[in-house]
C-alpha cells in the first residue's frame, strides 16, 4: 500500500533516496548491537567500578522490560497517535497475548495432551510447547481479530465515549481471565493463578550452533540474548508502524485524526480505516504480550493486567510525542525505566550523597512525580518530546474560531499574517502533500513532497 | 523531519560508538578476581513487596530480621552474613508485579555473594522466581519463604506441580509457615469437633491463595460429616452482599466458611452477613489467617464471634511465652517504637534462622547451603531458639515445614484472643 501513491514530481535521485531509506535502520541496528556487544562483552571485562554503575542505572532486565514496553508503545501509538481514537483499554491485547503464550508455549495447567513443535524445552516435557516466533504471529492475529471485534461496535463513538466503551473493554478481559478456571465447568486460563512456567525464547538454527543457548530463560547471560529479539521485534514494529504510515492507509488514519468529518468527505472509507487502526494496533499488542509473558516474566496472571498498565502505556505515547515513533520510543524507554528501575536507583543516588533513606520511598512517588511531569508537559511542551511535525504545526497556527469569537475581522488578518511568518514552508508543502496523496483534485497545486517522518 | 531524525540517530549511535570505545579501553585493566576458597562473607538476601498494602508489614520483616542479624553478630559458622533487601513490587501497580519479580530472581542468581533469599511474600511471586533460582548452574539457590501459604509450590496441587518449578530436576525451596491445605483442614476439624456444625457454605475471594482453603476446607469438612451446601466466589468489587446471604440463608447453613483475604471487601461480607444471617453465635463464621492482623476488621461489632485459624501462633501469644521472640520484639520496640506489623515479621526471621543454621552447616556455596536444607536430614531450630516459640523442623524431601500446629483465635471485643490449638494431621 505504501508503493500505489509514491510522489509524482521531482522524485530525488535513486541513490539517495535509497540510501535515506536506510539510514533509520542502519541507526537502530548499529544501537541494538551496540548494547548486545556491551552487556555480552565488554561489561563483564571491566572493573566493577566502571561495570558497576553501568548495570546499576540500566540492568539488562530493565533494558528487555523497556524494550518490551517500546513494542506496546508503538502498537498504541498507531490507535492513538496515528488514528487518534483514545484507546484505554490497551492492555486487553497484551494479556491476549501474554495468554496466547501461556495457552501455546507453557507446562500443563489442565491440558492432558503434549505437543511439541519446534519448541524450545525437551521433547518429554508435559503440555504445549510451540515455538516463540510462530506464536508471536498467531498471539498477533488473535489479537487483531480481537481488535476488530472490539473496533466494530464503537465505531459510531468518538472522543470521550470511545474512551470509556475501551476501558470497560480492558477490564472485562482481565475479569474474563480471573474467573477464567471456571468456565461452563472448564478451566481456560487457570483462573487467578494464572499460568506458569512459559518457555523460554526458542533460538532454532542459532542455538543448534552451540553459540547461543538453545532457549532464552531468565538467567543472566540469557537475558543479554534477549537485547536482540527484543530489538528484532522492536525494530519490526517501527518499520511496520513509519511504513504504514506513509502509505495511503497511514494518511487516511492521519485524515480521520485530524478532522473526522473532513476526511470523510475526501472519500476516506471511515468503517474500514478505524476498524484496520484497531487491528494493527492490536497486533502489536498481542507481539507485546507475547515478548512480556515469554521474554519477561515467564508467567501470566490477570494481577499484571491491571488499568495502570492501559494507562502507563498511554502516557508513553502521551509523553514521547503521540504519532512520532521516535518519540513514542523514547517516552516508553523513560517511562519504563523510571517504573521498573529508575526511580529506585535515583534513590540510591541520592541516599549516597545527602544519606537519606529514599531507596525504599521514592518510588512511592511514582505517580505524582509522573503526575507533574504531564502537567509540566501539557504547559510547556504539549505536543510530546519528540513532537510529531504534523501536530507541532498545528499547535502553532492559532485557532481560528478562537480569533472570531473575539469578533475582529482584523484581528484574523493580522492573525493569519503572523502564521505565515511563522511557517516553515517545508513544513506546510508536506502537509499539503500528503493531504494531496489522499485526496488526488489537491495534488495540482503542491509542487513538491518531503514528508516522511 | 528525515534530516532531524536522522541527527538523532547519528547521535544516539555516536553515544553507543563511544561507549564502546570508552569500556575497550577499560577492559585492559579489568581482571577477574573469582575462584579460590569459598568467601567468608556472604549475603542472604529478602525479597518482599516494599511498596503497596503489605509495605509496612514488609518493611517490619526487614527491621525485625536486621535486628536479628545485629543481636547475633552477622555472623553464622564461620561466615559473616549482610542482608541485601530487594524489591519485588512497583509503585504503579501498589502491590507484586511478575516483571519485578522476573528480574530480582535474575538479580539473586548475577549477585555472586548472594547464598540464600528470603521471600517472597507472595506464592505468586515465588512461583516466577523459584525456576529461575533453580536453574542457576553454581546452585540451585535457595529460597526459603515465611509466608508463601500455595501447596502447589511444594506438593502435587494443580497440573504439573510441583515439579514444573524445579526444571533442574532438585529441589531449593523451602518454607517455614504450613500450607492452605491444612489451615482448611484445621478449620473444618475444629467446626465439627468444637462447633459441631452441620451444614456449610463456603465462600471464595476467587483468588489463588482464598481458593486454596476454600477448596481445602470444603474437602476436609465433607470427610468429617460436614455437609457443603454450596461453594461460590464473592465478587471483590460489589457493593454489597445482601443477595449472596440471602442465597446462604436459603440453603438452610448453620456455618459459612470465608476463604480469601481481608482486602478482598471482607469488611463488607462480614458486615452482611450479620445483617442477613444474625450475629455470629447463630449461623457461625469462619475464616482464615487472610483475616488476621487487620485493625478495621477487630473495628467491626459484627466480627464478633468470627473464628480464625493462623499458622502457628501469634505475636501476641508468643511475647506472652516470653523466650526468643519476646526479647526480639521488645528489642524491635525499643529501637522502633511499635511493635513490628502482623504476625510475618517474625515468621521472616524463623525462615532467616533456617537460612542461618544452613549456611553454618555448609561449605558456604549455594549448592551446599541449598544441600543443608534439601538432603540429608535437613535443618532443624530448636524450641528454645526458635523465635515462632516452637520447634522448626524443615522435611528435607518436600521443604515443607513439619510443624502443623493451627491457631483457632475468636474475635472477641474487638481483639483476636486464642480459643485453642488445633493439630492436623
Amino acid at each position: 500500500m505504501a508503493t500505489s501513491t509514491a510522489p509524482r514530481t521531482s522524485a530525488p535521485s535513486p541513490s539517495r533516496r535509497s540510501l535515506s531509506h536506510y539510514r533509520w535502520p542502519i541507526g537502530y541496528v548499529v544501537v541494538i548491537v551496540g548494547l548486545f556487544l556491551l552487556y555480552h562483552f565488554i561489561l563483564p571485562n571491566l572493573v566493577t567500578q566502571v561495570s558497576g554503575p553501568v548495570t546499576a542505572w540500566l540492568p539488562v532486565a530493565t533494558l528487555n522490560e523497556c524494550l518490551m514496553w517500546a513494542i506496546m508503545a508503538l502498537g498504541l501509538n498507531v490507535v492513538v497517535g496515528y488514528a487518534g481514537l483514545l484507546d484505554l483499554g490497551y492492555v486487553a491485547f497484551w494479556a491476549l497475548g501474554g495468554y496466547t503464550a501461556g495457552w501455546l508455549m507453557a507446562a500443563p495447567f489442565n491440558w492432558t495432551w503434549d505437543f511439541h513443535l519446534f519448541g524450545a524445552v525437551a521433547k518429554t516435557y508435559p503440555g504445549t510447547h510451540i515455538t516463540f516466533w510462530l506464536v508471536i504471529l498467531i498471539a498477533g492475529v488473535l489479537c487483531a481479530i480481537l481488535g476488530l471485534i472490539i473496533g466494530a461496535p464503537t465505531l459510531r463513538l468518538r472522543g470521550d465515549y470511545l474512551a470509556l466503551v475501551t476501558l470497560g473493554f480492558g477490564e472485562v478481559i482481565t475479569q474474563f481471565f480471573r474467573n477464567s478456571n471456571d468456565i461452563a465447568g472448564r478451566n481456560l486460563a487457570g483462573g487467578d493463578g494464572g499460568i506458569s512456567i512459559i518457555d523460554p525464547i526458542g533460538t532454532g538454527p542459532f542455538g543448534a550452533t552451540g553459540l547461543v543457548p538453545p532457549g532464552l530463560s531468565n538467567g543472566a547471560q540469557d537475558n543479554v540474548y534477549k537485547i536482540l529479539v527484543l530489538g528484532l521485534l522492536v525494530g519490526a514494529c517501527l518499520f511496520i508502524s513509519l511504513r504504514i504510515r506513509e502509505g495511503r492507509l497511514g494518511r487516511a488514519w492521519l485524515a480521520i485524526r485530524e478532522d473526522e468529518l473532513a476526511a470523510s468527505m475526501m472519500g476516506v472509507p471511515l468503517v474500514r480505516t478505524k476498524l484496520l487502526a484497531y487491528a494493527v494496533g492490536a497486533f502489536f499488542g498481542g507481539i507485546g504480550g507475547v515478548a512480556n509473558a515469554a521474554g519477561i516474566t515467564g508467567a501470566v496472571s490477570p494481577s499484571g493486567f491491571d488499568f495502570g498498565k492501559s494507562v502507563l502505556v498511554l502516557l508513553m505515547v502521551v509523553l514521547g510525542g503521540m504519532g512520532n515513533v521516535w518519540g513514542v520510543t523514547v517516552g516508553a524507554f523513560l517511562l519504563a525505566w523510571l517504573n521498573s528501575n529508575g526511580l529506585k536507583q535515583i534513590g540510591v543516588q541520592l541516599d549516597s550523597w545527602f544519606g537519606t533513606t529514599l531507596t525504599a520511598t521514592l518510588p512511592r512517588y511514582n505517580y505524582i512525580i509522573l503526575g507533574l511531569l504531564l502537567v509540566l508537559m501539557m504547559l510547556y511542551r504539549r505536543e510530546g518530546l519528540i513532537p510529531e511535525k504534523r501536530t507541532k504545526a498545528l499547535m502553532n497556527t492559532p485557532s481560528r474560531t478562537e480569533m472570531e469569537s473575539m469578533g475582529a475581522e482584523s484581528l484574523e488578518a493580522a492573525a493569519e499574517t503572523a502564521a505565515v511568518e511563522k511557517a516553515d514552508a517545508k513544513t506546510d508543502a508536506g502537509i499539503a502533500a500528503s493531504a494531496a496523496a489522499v485526496s488526488p483534485v489537491l495534488d495540482e497545486s503542491t509542487p513538491k513532497r518531503e514528508d516522511r517522518s | 523531519m528525515p534530516g532531524r531524525s536522522l541527527t538523532r540517530i547519528v547521535a544516539l549511535g555516536a553515544i553507543a560508538a563511544l561507549s564502546l570505545t570508552a569500556c575497550a579501553n577499560g577492559s585492559d585493566s579489568g581482571t577477574g578476581t573469582t575462584g579460590g576458597d569459598a568467601p567468608t562473607d556472604l549475603v542472604i538476601s529478602t525479597d518482599l513487596p516494599l511498596q503497596g498494602a503489605s509495605a509496612s508489614t514488609s518493611e517490619s520483616t526487614n527491621n525485625l530480621i536486621q535486628l536479628y542479624l545485629d543481636q547475633v553478630g552477622g555472623k553464622t559458622g564461620k561466615y559473616n552474613v549482610k542482608l541485601k533487601t530487594y524489591d519485588d513490587s512497583t509503585a504503579a501497580k501498589g502491590a507484586w508485579d511478575d516483571a519485578a519479580c522476573a528480574k530480582n530472581a535474575t538479580d539473586h542468581v548475577a549477585n555472586a555473594s548472594e547464598v540464600a533469599v528470603m521471600g517472597t511474600f507472595n506464592s505468586g511471586c515465588a512461583k516466577i522466581e523459584v525456576p529461575t533460582l533453580n536453574r542457576d548452574t553454581t546452585g540451585p539457590l535457595l529460597m526459603v519463604s515465611h509466608a508463601n501459604t500455595n501447596p502447589g509450590l511444594t506438593k502435587t496441587w494443580e497440573t504439573g506441580e510441583p515439579e514444573k518449578y524445579y526444571p533442574a530436576g532438585k529441589r531449593n525451596y523451602a518454607r517455614v509457615v504450613t500450607t492452605d491445605d491444612y489451615q482448611g483442614n484445621a478449620a473444618a476439624a475444629f467446626a465439627s469437633a468444637d462447633l459441631k456444625v452441620k451444614k456449610c457454605f463456603v465462600l471464595n475471594d476467587n483468588q489463588t491463595y482464598g481458593l486454596g482453603v476454600a477448596r481445602a476446607f470444603a474437602d476436609a469438612a465433607k470427610k468429617t460429616g460436614i455437609e457443603i451446601v454450596g461453594e461460590q466466589a464473592w465478587d471483590v468489587k460489589q457493593p454489597n452482599y445482601t443477595a449472596l446471604f440471602q442465597a446462604v440463608k436459603a440453603s438452610g447453613a448453620d456455618c459459612v466458611y470465608l476463604g480469601g483475604i481481608y482486602d478482598n471487601n471482607g469488611g463488607q461480607l462480614i458486615k452482611d452477613k450479620a445483617a442477613v444471617l444474625g450475629d455470629n453465635s447463630q449461623v457461625k463464621l469462619l475464616g482464615p489467617d487472610g483475616f488476621t492482623g487487620y485493625n478495621d476488621l477487630l473495628k467491626l461489632p459484627q466480627a464478633d464471634g468470627l473464628y480464625l485459624t493462623f499458622a502457628g501462633l501469634t505475636t501476641d501469644q508468643l511475647i506472652a511465652a516470653g523466650g526468643p521472640p519476646a526479647k526480639l520484639i521488645e528489642a524491635y520496640k525499643t529501637k522502633y517504637g511499635a511493635a513490628p506489623t502482623g504476625n510475618y515479621p517474625l515468621y521472616g526471621v524463623a525462615a532467616m534462622q533456617v537460612i542461618l543454621a544452613a549456611i553454618a552447616k555448609s561449605d558456604g556455596t549455594r549448592a551446599g547451603v541449598t544441600n543443608a536444607v534439601l538432603s540429608g536430614e535437613g535443618i532443624t531450630i530448636p524450641k528454645a531458639e526458635s523465635v515462632t516459640g516452637k520447634e522448626i523442623k524443615i522435611d528435607p524431601a518436600s521443604g515443607d515445614t513439619t510443624a502443623k500446629d493451627i491457631t483457632v483465635e475468636l474475635v472477641k471485643g474487638g481483639k483476636e484472643t486464642f480459643f485453642k490449638s488445633q493439630s492436623v494431621q
